[in-house]
Formats: structure tokens, C-alpha cells, sequence
């Protein structure tokens, strides 16, 4: 298989999202909406809430993008028959994942940037470009591990099951890590749930570069999220009836 | 003759149910063999054992010397499936072009087969806005990008109309002139006479004939026997040389190797036997009495 395979994949799921975006525009709107609402109502109330807020609501961003859209593609060309076309191809299962990861991640950039604009505009934005080109940077590297279980799901469901199952991952995961309200506000027993689930260590590793504090912990939880999220989208992709 | 398809005594099972068992047959470079059969026999899953979609519980099956589970064997496959549907945001163009550099051919190939298959005006086409039969021409183009070694086409001239059909098969011959091996599986008995060097009868998971159009139609039932009687099947079933009776709303359907036994005791013992006609069996009737009365003639 060749480089310029590998670039037809990426340019196939690129045309996909492009040419019929609604599948993303909530995914987009979201949490851009969500981040706006709460900067605009407690941005105002001192310190720097609204700017630190970009982080849980970019994280919560870059989920919900990188958990939606390959998984329902997957799931979309399964039902398709179109998945079996590209088995029968002899196209390397890792190609066809890579594919889809990769083409999610301009689109998440495009969630970051969008809240970024909010933060400047209503936020009362106060970190230094680099300090936010850092967060971006590990959301974007840190996000791709869910990829894998996005996958794993489209492998196995349909496409509209596969929406529903992710999008009940997604919501309650966002809310018990401390992306939707402050982590501090949520009752105990949420706030330990929340604790164990890589969502939260993503976006705990995503407020190191402005906050400072240990980043090794978060780092291993998700590289463990991201060993067994590929085990598991092989097991799933491997035995997907198409 | 090379094989470029050799099958041996493949089975496989869905839970209990036994969809192939002990399948042997191959196809030659340049053959053209018709896997023939009605619903349920195992067609489907014999082809998606060929192309790599399902390893068989037990036995080999070998494209141009290799196992289809490897990514590498199923390049040299040129493949049309039932079923597909394109991504509703890739044009035809896209598509071809996404096949050629799969099977690892150039962007001059993908042109080419879209030429050979009549894509070239919808080449800017969405895909999955093309009719049925363009799809089915789709398919074609990218199982040719490759110059595959054998061709494996799943009921492709379904939705077809008879003038795509004719170019279809007038591309495919034109690939078997070259030394493709084409394995089809089809319902439309008459028109794999028409084309196969070779046919291939399976029921029940077995293949139950083989053997040339012409072979078929001279070893098993040549005449066909149709009549109003109130004879019962049995009563018509144990006449020598019967091989299938079938009734219905009165009427008899008789396939059998010879007619006169068969006319000559409805007579004797009905002889209010009316509108009875006697003809040859097309091939048709003889896959009919292949696959009801499979008994007899595998024994």
C-alpha cells in the first residue's frame, strides 16, 4: 500500500464530513454554544473563570468530535456494504482507522479555535498564545485514544444505534469530569466516578501547561485508554459482520 | 492450465446450519465458470469465502496460488458484490481512483477503466445518485483497475437492463480473452448457458453437477412433461426415468430422462389427462431438477 492510498483514505473522510456537514454541526455548535453561555454569564464575576474554562469545554469539544465522527462513519460504511468493499480491497485495517482518526482532527481544531474566539470576544481571554497552542496540542494528541472505542462501536452497531450509544458515553463522561460544571461543584459521588474515567485525565493533562502540577498519571491512564481501545477496535473491526 | 481459483472440500457452518459441505471446484486463467443454484444453497457464502470476507471452518481455497485471508491475494481480485452502497459524498471519479491506488495502479488505470465501463460522462457524478445499473458498472471499473487475475461477480446484471447487460458481458469476455478466470453466480440460468465455458450446480451446500452448458443439458432429464391429471405426484414419481414432478392448481410438471414412459402411464391410468405437452428441458428446468429431485441424480 502506498502513500498516496493512505492520502485517498484521508481525503475520502475529509470530503465526507465536508460535503455533509450536519453530521458535525451539533458536535461543533455545542460546546462552542456552551462555552460562550458560560463565559458570558460568570466570565465577568473576577479571576480568569472564563479563560480557564476554554480548557473543560475544549476538551468536551474535541470529544465530542473525535467520539462521533468516526464511529458513525465506520458504522454508516458498514451498513453501506461499502466496509466490505474496502476489506475485499485489501486495504490495511490500520489505514482505514488512521483514515478516519486523522480526518477528524482538522474539524476538532476547528471546535478549539471556535471557542478561542468566544474566550477573546466574551471570556476575557488571559493566556499567552503558547500557553494555548499548548492545550491545544495535548487535547489533540490526548483526544485520539477515544478514537479507538468510537470505532469499536461503529464496528458493531448501526448508524443510528452507534450515535446514541456514543453520545450516551459522551454525556455523562463530560459531566462526571468536570467539563460541563466545575469539578469542585459535583457531588462526591460523582466527582469519584468521574475521577477514574480518561475523560477526566485528559482534560486534567490539557490544564497542565497552564496550571502546572503532575502530569505522568494523567499521561499513563491515557496511554492504557489508548492500548486498550486499540485491542478492542481490532477485536470489533475483525469480527464485524459486513 | 493454471488454476487462478482451486476450492477443496471447503465447509462451513452458521451455528447448526451447514451452508458449504465439502466444496470442490476451480477456474482456469481465461475460464469462465457459472455457479448456479436457488436461494440457500451457498452460493453467497462460498463467494465470501473466495474473497475473503469468511475463513471456511475446514478446507483450502487458493487465488493464483495464495490464501485469500492475505490483504496481498485479494489485490489480484477484481470483485462485484451484491448489496453495496456507495458513500453518498464520493463521485464516481473518486471512487475509481480510490480503487486504483488500493490495488496499487496509477491514476492512468483508473481512467481507463472507467472508459472501458462507459463512466467516463458520470465521472463527476455523486455515486450513489448513479441508477442501479451504472453502480453495477461501477463496481466493475474498480474490480478492473487492478487487471485482476480472476474476476468474482455476485449477481451483476441484476437491475440490469438488456443493453448494459450486453456490454457487461461484452467487457467481461473481452477480460477472459485476456486470461481472466470470471466466476459468476446468477439466477439467470439461460444467460450463464450463453456465456460459461463451465457450470456449476450447488444445492444444500454441495455441488450436486458440473460440466459444460451442452454436458448438462445431455446427462441429466432431457424432456419436460407438462399435463392436467389428477394422477398423484407419487403415482408419477415412480415412473422409470422421472427425476422431478412438481403440481400445482392441477396442473404437472414433469422433468424426466425419457417421455414416452411417463405419457403412456398418465394415459393408462388417467385417461382424462388433457393439455399435455412434451418438450426439451432447457437448461432452466434441468437446474430445476437438479436442485428438487438432487437425490437421484447425485446417486
Amino acid at each position: 500500500m502506498t502513500a498516496r492510498a493512505m492520502w485517498l483514505e484521508i481525503r475520502d473522510e475529509l470530503l465526507g464530513i465536508l460535503r455533509e456537514p450536519t453530521a458535525l454541526f451539533f458536535s461543533v455548535l455545542m460546546p462552542v454554544g456552551f462555552y460562550t453561555f458560560f463565559a458570558a454569564v460568570f466570565g465577568n464575576q473576577g479571576g480568569d473563570i472564563g479563560t480557564e474554562a476554554i480548557v473543560p469545554f475544549g476538551t468536551f469539544g474535541v470529544l465530542a468530535v473525535v467520539l462521533m465522527n468516526p464511529g458513525i462513519g465506520m458504522a454508516d460504511a458498514r451498513q453501506r456494504g461499502w466496509l466490505r468493499v474496502k476489506r475485499v480491497s485489501g486495504i490495511p485495517l490500520w489505514m482505514t482507522v488512521t483514515a478516519k482518526v486523522i480526518a477528524s482532527i482538522p474539524y476538532a481544531l476547528a471546535v478549539l479555535a471556535a471557542i478561542t474566539t468566544s474566550a477573546v470576544f466574551v471570556g476575557g481571554m488571559q493566556f499567552e498564545p503558547a500557553e494555548v497552542a499548548a492545550v491545544y496540542a495535548v487535547l489533540i494528541l490526548g483526544v485520539l485514544p477515544f478514537a479507538f472505542f468510537s470505532l469499536a462501536i461503529g464496528s458493531r452497531a448501526g448508524t443510528n444505534a452507534s450515535a446514541a450509544i456514543l453520545n450516551a458515553i459522551l454525556m455523562p463522561s463530560a459531566i462526571a469530569s468536570g467539563l460541563w460544571f466545575p469539578y469542585e461543584m459535583l457531588p462526591d459521588i460523582v466527582a469519584r466516578i468521574g475521577s477514574i474515567l480518561p475523560t477526566y485525565h485528559l482534560a486534567q493533562l490539557a490544564m497542565v501547561p497552564v496550571d502546572g502540577g503532575a502530569w505522568l498519571g494523567h499521561l499513563l491512564v491515557l496511554a492504557a485508554t489508548a492500548a486498550l481501545g486499540a485491542i478492542v477496535a481490532t477485536m470489533a473491526y475483525r469480527t464485524a459482520r459486513l | 492450465m493454471t488454476h487462478v481459483l482451486a476450492v477443496h472440500d471447503v465447509r462451513h457452518a452458521y451455528g447448526d446450519n451447514l451452508a458449504l459441505a465439502g466444496v470442490t471446484l476451480s477456474v482456469d486463467a481465461g475460464e469462465f465458470v457459472a455457479l448456479l443454484g436457488p436461494n440457500g444453497a451457498g452460493k453467497t457464502t462460498l463467494v465470501r469465502s473466495i474473497i475473503g470476507l469468511i475463513q471456511p471452518a475446514t478446507g483450502s481455497i487458493e487465488v493464483a496460488g495464495g490464501s485469500p485471508s492475505q490483504a496481498a491475494v485479494r489485490r489480484r481480485l477484481g470483485v462485484v458484490q451484491q448489496d453495496v452502497g456507495f458513500p453518498s459524498t464520493l463521485t464516481v471519479r473518486e471512487i475509481v481512483e480510490g480503487a486504483a491506488a488500493r490495488a496499487g495502479a496509477d491514476r492512468g488505470r483508473a481512467e481507463e477503466a472507467m472508459a472501458e465501463m462507459g463512466l467516463r460522462d458520470l465521472a463527476e457524478r455523486r455515486a450513489s445518485n448513479l441508477s442501479g445499473g451504472q453502480q453495477q458498472r461501477l463496481q466493475l471499473a474498480m474490480g478492473l483497475v487492478a487487471d485482476p487475475l480472476l474476476l468474482v461477480l455476485d449477481e451483476p446484471t441484476a437491475g440490469l437492463d438488456a443493453a448494459s447487460r450486453k456490454a457487461f458481458w461484452a467487457t467481461l469476455d473481452e477480460r477472459r480473452q485476456r486470461g481472466t478466470g470470471v466466476l459468476l453466480t446468477t439466477h439467470i440460468v439461460e444467460e450463464a448457458a450463453a456465456l460459461a465455458d463451465r457450470i456449476v450446480v450447488l444445492h444444500r451446500g454441495q455441488v450436486v453437477a458440473e460440466g459444460t452448458p451442452a454436458e448438462l443439458k445431455r446427462t441429466l432429464p432431457g424432456r419436460r412433461v407438462t399435463a392436467r391429471t389428477s394422477l398423484p405426484a407419487e403415482v408419477l414419481r415412480a415412473v422409470d426415468g422421472v427425476v422431478s414432478v412438481t403440481t400445482h392448481d392441477g396442473e404437472v410438471d414433469i422433468t424426466a430422462t425419457e417421455a414416452e414412459p411417463v405419457v403412456r402411464t398418465m394415459l393408462d391410468l388417467d385417461p382424462a389427462t388433457s393439455d399435455l405437452v412434451v418438450a426439451t428441458a432447457s437448461l432452466d428446468d434441468v437446474l430445476i431438477a437438479l436442485t428438487d429431485g438432487e437425490k437421484e441424480l447425485v446417486a
